[in-house]
This record gives C-alpha cells, sequence and structure tokens, in this order.
C-alpha cells in the first residue's frame, strides 16, 4: 500500500501539495485526475521518494520512504510522462535491465526479467532494437516495461498517454488492466478520462494542490465540473 | 534555478545597459581591493543590488550551491603545504577573501539575472558594441540564457529517471559516466531541436528588439558604475 500522510510541498515558496492524505491498495487502479499544475506529478514523485515531503509523510508497505528508499523504489515503479526523459541506455534490452542491475540481481534473474518484461508490454524478443527506432507507442511500452523489470507491486504512471494516438493508448491501457488484474497497484495520472475510468476501482482529482474528489467512477464523474479534467462522453463510466 | 522573474522591482525598471556597467564596475574594483574594510563597503553595497532586485539570498545561494562549494574548498586547498607547518593559515585566509569576492561579484550578477529579461541584455549588448561582434555576442548570450536552464532541466531529468530504478545505487564513475554521456547525447539533440525551432520562426541576426532608453533613475546608477570603475585604479 501507498500511503500519503498529510503531505505538503512547495517550489521556491509556491505550494505545489498541501496537506495530502490518501492511500493507494495493493492490486487497485486508481486515476489520479486533475488539470495542468494541480499538483498530480508532485504528488507521485513523493510516490517512489524522487521528492521529499516539506511536512507530512509517505509510506510504501508500511515503511516511511525516507527510511528506506531503495525499498520504495523497488516497491513502487514510476514511469515518467515523456518516455524519452525515463530511457538511460541506447538499446530496449539494456535499458530494460538497468532497474535490476542496480538491484544487484544475477545475469541469469536480470535477462528473465527482461523477457517477462517485454512480453508484458507486447513486445517480446526485442532486447536489441535501438529505442530511438521505435514509434511514440513502441517507446511508451518499453518504459513501462522498464518499471515493470523492477517487479514492483505498485505501478506510477504520469500521463503516459502523452502523445499515443488511440490504437497505441488502448494497448497500453490493456496492458495496465492486465497488470491490475494480476494484483499490481496502478496508480495513473491523467487529465483525460476518456476510455480509461472504466477500468479504474477509484479516480482521485487534485485541485490547487488539494484533494478535491476521491471515490468510485460512477460517484466521481459527477463531481469534476470545473476541474478542467476531460470526462467521457456518456455520464456514467 | 536563477531565471528572469518579472517583478516591479526598481532593479527592473533600470535600463540593462546602466545594470551592466554596474556589474563591471564592481567586478573591477572588488578584484583590485582586497582588504577587509573594502570587503564590508562591497558586501554591503552588494546587499543593496540584491534588495533592488528584490532576491531571496537564500535561494540565490542555493542556485550557486556547487560554485559555493568550490568556493569554499579554495582557501582549504591553497592553505595545505607539502611539509611542515602542513597548513599555512594567512595563503587560506587570502583563498578565503578572494572567494568571498568571486561570491559577491556572483550575488551582483544573480540580481542582474532576476531583473533582466535575455532579450534587453541582448539588446543592450547589441546597441553598445555595433556592428556583427554586438549581433553575435547578443545571440550568444540569448542562446547561453535559454538553452542552460532547458540542458539543467535534461540533466536533472535524468538523474531523476536513474534514481526512480534504483540508479544511485551504482558506483560514482559509472553515474557520472551515463550522465555524461546521456547529457552530452540530449545536449546535441536539445540544439538540433532549437536550431529547427529557430530557422522555423524565420531567426534573424538583426531582429526586432526591445526599446532601451534611460531615464532618470538610470543617471544615478550609471555615476555609480563610473565611480567603481574607477575606484579600481585607487
Amino acid at each position: 500500500m501507498i500511503e500519503f500522510r498529510s503531505v505538503s510541498h512547495a517550489f521556491d515558496d509556491v505550494p505545489v501539495l498541501e496537506d495530502v492524505s490518501l492511500s493507494i491498495d495493493a492490486g487497485e487502479f486508481v486515476l489520479l485526475a486533475g488539470a495542468n499544475g494541480s499538483g498530480k506529478t508532485t504528488l507521485l514523485r513523493h510516490s517512489n521518494g524522487l521528492l521529499e515531503p516539506d511536512s507530512g509523510e509517505v509510506l510504501v508497505d508500511g515503511t516511511p520512504v525516507a527510511e528506506d528508499l531503495i525499498a520504495a523504489r523497488s516497491s513502487v515503479g514510476m514511469v515518467f510522462q515523456h518516455p524519452r526523459d525515463q530511457f538511460v541506455a541506447a538499446t530496449v534490452g539494456e535499458d530494460i535491465a538497468f532497474g535490476p542491475e542496480n538491484l544487484g540481481l544475477d545475469r541469469t534473474e536480470i535477462d528473465r526479467r527482461v523477457t517477462a518484461a517485454l512480453e508484458a508490454v507486447n513486445m517480446a524478443g526485442r532486447e536489441d532494437e535501438r529505442i530511438d527506432a521505435l514509434s511514440g507507442g513502441e517507446q511508451s511500452r518499453v518504459a513501462i516495461a522498464g518499471a515493470l523489470a523492477m517487479e514492483p507491486t505498485h505501478l506510477v504512471l504520469d500521463e503516459p498517454f502523452t502523445g499515443l494516438d488511440d490504437p497505441a493508448r488502448r494497448s497500453v491501457l490493456e496492458r495496465l488492466a492486465s497488470l491490475s488484474a494480476d494484483g499490481t497497484g496502478v496508480l495513473l495520472a491523467t487529465h483525460d478520462l476518456r476510455d480509461v475510468c472504466g477500468l479504474a476501482d477509484r479516480v482521485i482529482a487534485m485541485h490547487d494542490g488539494r484533494v478535491a474528489v476521491d471515490g468510485p467512477p460512477a460517484d466521481a464523474l459527477d463531481e469534476l465540473d470545473g476541474l478542467e479534467v476531460r470526462v467521457p462522453d456518456t455520464t456514467r463510466c | 534555478m536563477l531565471t528572469y522573474e518579472p517583478d516591479e522591482s526598481l532593479a527592473h525598471r533600470l535600463d540593462p545597459r546602466a545594470k551592466l556597467a554596474v556589474q563591471i564596475g564592481f567586478a573591477a574594483t572588488a578584484l583590485a581591493h582586497t582588504t577587509p574594510r573594502a570587503l564590508i563597503a562591497f558586501s554591503a553595497l552588494t546587499a543593496v543590488a540584491m534588495a533592488t532586485a528584490r532576491l531571496s539570498l537564500r535561494r540565490t545561494l542555493v542556485s550557486y550551491r556547487l560554485a559555493l562549494v568550490v568556493l569554499a574548498i579554495a582557501p582549504l586547498l591553497a592553505g595545505v603545504t607539502v611539509g611542515p607547518p602542513w597548513f599555512d593559515r594567512s595563503a587560506a585566509v587570502a583563498s578565503g577573501l578572494a572567494s568571498y569576492r568571486v561570491l559577491l561579484i556572483l550575488l551582483v550578477s544573480a540580481a542582474y539575472v532576476r531583473s533582466t529579461p535575455v532579450r534587453d541584455s541582448r539588446a543592450a549588448i547589441q546597441r553598445t558594441i555595433p556592428g556583427k561582434p554586438g549581433q553575435l555576442l547578443g545571440v550568444g548570450v540569448g542562446l547561453v540564457f535559454r538553452f542552460l536552464p532547458v540542458l539543467r532541466g535534461d540533466l536533472r531529468t535524468i538523474r531523476e529517471a536513474m534514481a526512480a530504478r534504483l540508479g544511485t545505487e551504482r558506483g560514482v564513475v559509472d553515474r557520472a559516466s551515463t550522465i555524461g554521456m546521456l547529457g552530452v547525447t540530449r545536449a546535441f539533440d536539445r540544439a538540433d531541436r532549437l536550431s529547427l525551432a529557430l530557422r522555423a520562426r524565420c531567426f534573424a541576426w538583426n531582429p526586432t528588439l526591445p526599446a532601451l532608453a534611460f531615464s532618470r533613475v538610470d543617471y544615478p546608477v550609471l555615476g555609480l558604475a563610473v565611480v567603481l570603475a574607477v575606484s579600481a585604479f585607487y
């Protein structure tokens, strides 16, 4: 479980998160909605210790992130908004192996994880391809595979559909739904709830650094007016 | 990140040429005078410059943290001797005072950066230095001020991407080489995109630059710049 307890954070004295308290259970598929600048990315970055709260604390599986950064980063896989920002190697296989190598695993286990992660995103056998030769959708899937190779209990994704066309978007969504069904907690930040809210167990909407809405999609949709979130045309998910 | 921030401070209202002149004069006299009494006067002047630009000392020092480390280490290295007495206090003090002077110059520069839009800096340079040299220098300054924050952002993203997958557990050399290689690759990539964007928007060596005009508040500042520059020789 990822738990945020009264988390506040400011950049250059400008508050971005204010007293945020919420928790994400294992296996739960949660949408984090909100307009640009509402605090979504900042909140996600706290989940695996890329940022430290000015006040409050973040716990992963009961342990404060600040106390055990390695455990937090092993348990919470983070997918950045722009896949290119996330890559640290030239080829698909090298990049996906980066995290497992940092865990000190043996080569056989690393290879197994790379293969499994690529299979999970429908890109089996493409370890040796250059990342910069992949399409935008494929790069997104490699970015997700890079996080999956850590075998996290939670996957945290920051607007992963940026720049993706509809087929690529659907493909990524199917993967996320299947991961969630297999027990991986998914926290997906987006300002566009079309297609995704039918998959979610819960919708959390941020506004001006605070949690404005938190509930099941069917109930939450009615409360999103004025939060600049793009909702489905239908009134219900 | 130290960068221009819109505001209504006194420094924001000054002509960039007056501010550049003060910077040059201040740097010249700060480097020429090394006595503690002079440093007290320079500190006071720096405080005034920062106050007129409404510059936060804490934020500026955070922005300069890497430079501060170097400035702090310099006196220690200067004091070390090979053989007895192993540490020369007077050499360390002299180096420490020099470091402090550099810090003051950096703080005054920060006041300029916070209070001056990039295009105003470019206009000031091109109006002061005529012809191609001025254009080249103006374009160069404009590009550096625009490109540097982006590159720093890229480096920060690389570090975060590595940290998110426990890259922090790797050795220093491994991390430095990864960040270095990726940083250079992305810098070239950024340069390519910047070049394309400039051409797409009809880049010109001599575009319409903002009109600059000295006002009444600029004259005392220019006078101060002259006094500072002249004082460097006495």
